[in-house]
């Protein structure tokens, strides 16, 4: 026992204190979209590199336009590392859910971009739901894919992330819980089960997407399965891209949908 | 590694394996799938040669007589080819459905080519990925006409009840469905129900370019990423006659015990958690979180996703190996302290001891690989005997236990978590030069079958890969130690406590995914 308080002691503090900070110099982390116009036309070598379909590339008055899902990207850098005209870079931010499925869809096109921010974000009843979830918020975890968003949840449990201190408590039953955070691209095998689950849940309710896999079935969309991601048979509230997220990602997209950081 | 290919006859096929096994000391029966419905598909390994045999049998009227009577571990194999194909194994003691669930029609088969040209046609509607295989067969598509349905087996008899569980579970993990049959607290019979995570990963691996296929293999089970894509790498290079550079072998060893050693700590962590030892628990979460910063610090992601590609690895930092190193030496000490506390912690000796034993003699029977097959005293490590990365040449020695039992599975994942920090300081003292990868042609060879057998850290992994005239992948197979292993679960906890299942469930570290596919 003794020697059990003194290691802990010894070993300190790991926390640490300001959340969601950008990841460190050696990470890639994921894609984002400068407003470099592409070469000419538009090369086309990135969506023909990427591996989920994320990308497409089009080609308006004669000035080549990129768009980028990062609800379909499964961060491996091949577009990155292919681009010619630095289009696309590296993006060590780890703030990066969203509220809109469209605000994931990034894009060198000036036009679309003010759209995007010009669409007003919130219903009045979501802004309801966020003053009841502000203080402390019970997640149900149901996955349906790999374990891979899994250990990152987990992780977020950790001394180093501490999920907790933001009154967050993953919990073992539906039956007490306010958000279903969702892992995995649901396919046919799982649907059923998770909408069991949902029904479980007492209101009100909302439902985080973790993971590429969740938000448009990743690598595996489209496919005999069907399992093309969570919002095709739930309402989803916030959407975080990654494959898999970033703890700190996973953390601020929990926080986004209890309103207490903006995206 | 390239296999011999053989025409086999499938009348007494189970006897052609059993007597190919016998005569070879160690040699193991490595899966068992089809092509595309109109064959069995046997491989067999040979470790101690390093050698492999792929047996092609022709299967006729979509039927055969069963080998999981004479050989047990194929039972599973039998069942997912009855549902991915539609072949019917004639006699087989329990056919069920594994794979598919009830939602899906019950003629669905979707590696069946004939079917598969109906899939193609209503479902794939990925842009730029073309399904890249030979004319489909116009032939009529031949149901089983069995209904799909699933039944779970009885126990009857006084005071005995069911318990369901799952398939969502109490704690942060993949789903799947276990139904216990016991007597008081005592498990007399378990029965596990998977396929919740089915994602159609080897038809995918088909109908995508083999250069974007790498991240699909890995995302089979993106914990296992590393052994994925290194087997998935080794399948493909195997079919071209290839140096991969030094440097490149060498991070790819590296990158797979970084794997192996991040997710040995989580399942100790993991087993710390279970028995209370929560101070145990938190600081295996730090440790891991370290060495998956080395892994970042290597590939730039803390899972090493897209960092193995056939031909090499995706970059090569030199500045980083310095602080690697230093991490490395930080870490060992770390865990050090850490299993000193665990080794002394009684209430971890009385919850693992004895607990959820699996006999050497069942384990065989059912091939179990890894962590579970060297803690029943099995002698078996990929590392030693198949190519991948450095090795079989520096293989370290197999870690071995003989109790069978949660202790023992304990300490063979504590050995080697040892052994692995020793791998990963030796390696990457040694490297020198800076080619990583090499150019592979677009073009895959025609009609040639490509495999790797790689140790992830849950065991035996295995690739198998056809190209079809074209050089088109025409199947992807992938065998992941799970898949062997899942059986264990259900032979250790017959007789006993239900409060123990969590921490022997632990102690397995099975995958659901990479079962499921
Ligand atoms: S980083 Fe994302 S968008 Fe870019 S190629 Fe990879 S998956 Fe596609
Ligand atoms: S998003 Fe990636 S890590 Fe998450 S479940 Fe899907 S494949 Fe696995």
């Amino acid at each position: 026992m003794l020697k059990i308080l003194s290691y802990i002691f010894r070993n300190g503090i790991a926390t640490v204190a300001n959340p969601c900070p950008p990841l460190e110099e050696d990470a890639d982390g994921m894609p984002a979209l400068t407003e470099n116009s592409c070469s000419g036309t538009g090369c086309n070598e990135c969506a023909t590199a990427c591996p989920t379909d994320a990308i497409e590339v089009s080609n308006e008055d004669g000035v080549g336009r990129v768009s980028l899902d990062l609800g379909a990207c499964i961060g491996c850098q091949l577009c990155i590392d292919i681009c010619p005209t630095g289009t696309i870079v590296r993006n060590r931010s780890t703030r990066l859910a969203k509220k809109q499925r469209d605000d994931l869809i990034l894009t060198n096109h000036e036009s679309v971009l003010a759209n995007s921010l010009k669409r007003s974000y919130e219903a009045d009843v979501k802004n309801k739901i966020r003053n009841i979830f502000g203080r402390s918020l019970h997640v149900r975890v149901v996955s349906t894919g790999c374990s891979a968003c899994d250990l990152e949840i987990g992780a977020c449990g950790n001394p180093v992330f501490d999920l907790e201190r933001f009154g967050v408590h993953i919990v073992a039953s539906p039956r007490f819980a306010d958000v279903l955070l969702v892992t995995g691209p649901v396919g046919k095998g799982m649907r059923d089960s998770l909408l069991r689950c949902y029904a479980a849940m007492p209101e009100p309710k909302i439902v985080v997407a973790a993971g590429s896999c969740s938000i448009t079935g990743g690598v595996h969309k489209n496919g005999y399965a069907e399992a093309n991601g969570v919002d095709k048979i739930l309402p989803v509230s916030v959407y975080i891209p990654g494959c898999p997220p970033h703890p700190w990602s996973i953390i601020h997209g929990i926080l986004l949908g209890m309103g207490k950081v903006q995206s | 590694m390239k296999p011999v290919v053989k025409d086999v006859n499938i009348l007494g096929l189970a006897n052609t394996i059993k007597d190919w096994l016998h005569a070879r000391t160690g040699a193991r029966f490595g899966l068992l799938t089809s092509i595309d419905g109109k064959q069995l598909v046997t491989l067999v390994l040979d470790p101690k040669a390093s050698a492999a045999e792929c047996w092609i049998s022709e299967v006729s009227d979509n039927t055969y007589k069963t080998l999981t009577t004479l050989i047990p571990q194929s039972h599973w194999f039998e069942r997912s080819i009855y549902d991915l194909f539609g072949i019917v194994p004639d006699q087989h003691p329990r056919l069920k459905h594994i794979l598919l669930h009830d939602e899906y029609e019950p003629t669905f088969h979707p590696l069946n080519w004939q079917e598969m040209g109906k899939v193609g046609d209503k479902t794939d509607n990925r842009k730029k990925t073309p399904i890249l295989s030979e004319t489909l067969s116009q032939e009529k598509f031949v149901s089983t006409g069995a209904k799909r349905e699933y039944k779970f087996l009885q126990v009857r008899g006084e005071g005995i009840y069911e318990l369901p569980v799952g398939p969502i579970h109490a704690g942060v993990i993949e789903p799947g469905h276990f139904r216990f049959n016991c007597f008081g607290e005592t498990i007399l019979n378990l029965e596990i129900r998977l396929g919740y995570t089915h994602r159609g990963v080897e038809k995918r691996l088909t109908e995508i370019h083999w250069r974007k296929a790498s991240f699909v293999a890995e995302a089979a089970s993106t914990d296992t990423a590393c052994a994925n894509a290194l087997a998935h790498a080794i399948a493909i290079e195997s079919l071209f006659d290839l140096e991969i550079p030094a440097v490149a072998q060498a991070l790819r060893t590296v990158a797979l015990e970084i794997e192996r050693l991040a997710m040995h700590i989580i399942d100790v962590g993991g087993l710390c958690g279970d028995i209370g030892f929560s101070a145990g628990a938190a600081a295996a979460g730090c440790l891991r979180g370290k060495a998956l910063r080395m892994g970042q610090m290597l590939t730039g992601s803390r899972f090493m996703r897209g960092f193995i590609l056939p031909g090499g690895v995706r970059k090569f930092a030199h500045q980083h190996i310095a602080s690697m190193q230093k991490n490395m030496q930080d870490l060992r000490k770390e865990l050090d302290e850490l299993f000193e506390l665990l080794a002394e912690n009684q209430a971890a000796r009385e919850r693992a001891e004895k607990i959820g034993v699996i006999s050497k003699s069942l384990a065989e029977e059912f091939g179990v690989v890894g962590v579970t097959a060297r803690a029943c005293g099995i002698s078996y490590d990929c590392r030693q005997h198949f190519p991948h990365g450095l090795y079989p040449k520096i293989a370290p020695p197999i870690a071995l236990q003989k109790g069978g039992d949660i202790l023992a599975r304990t300490r063979v994942r504590i050995a080697e978590i040892r052994r692995s920090t020793d791998v990963i300081e030796s390696v990457l003292q040694s490297i020198t030069g800076s080619e990583h990868i090499i150019k592979l042609s677009n073009d895959l060879p025609a009609n040639q079958t490509g495999l790797a057998v790689v140790e992830a850290f849950r065991g035996e992994l295995i690739h198998l890969l056809f190209t079809d005239g074209k050089g088109a992948i025409k199947r992807y197979a992938i065998k992941d130690p799970s898949f062997n292993n899942w059986t264990a679960i259900s032979i250790a906890i017959r007789n006993n406590l239900i409060a123990d299942f969590p921490l022997c469930n632990k102690s397995l570290a099975l995958s659901y995914s990479g079962n499921d596919l």
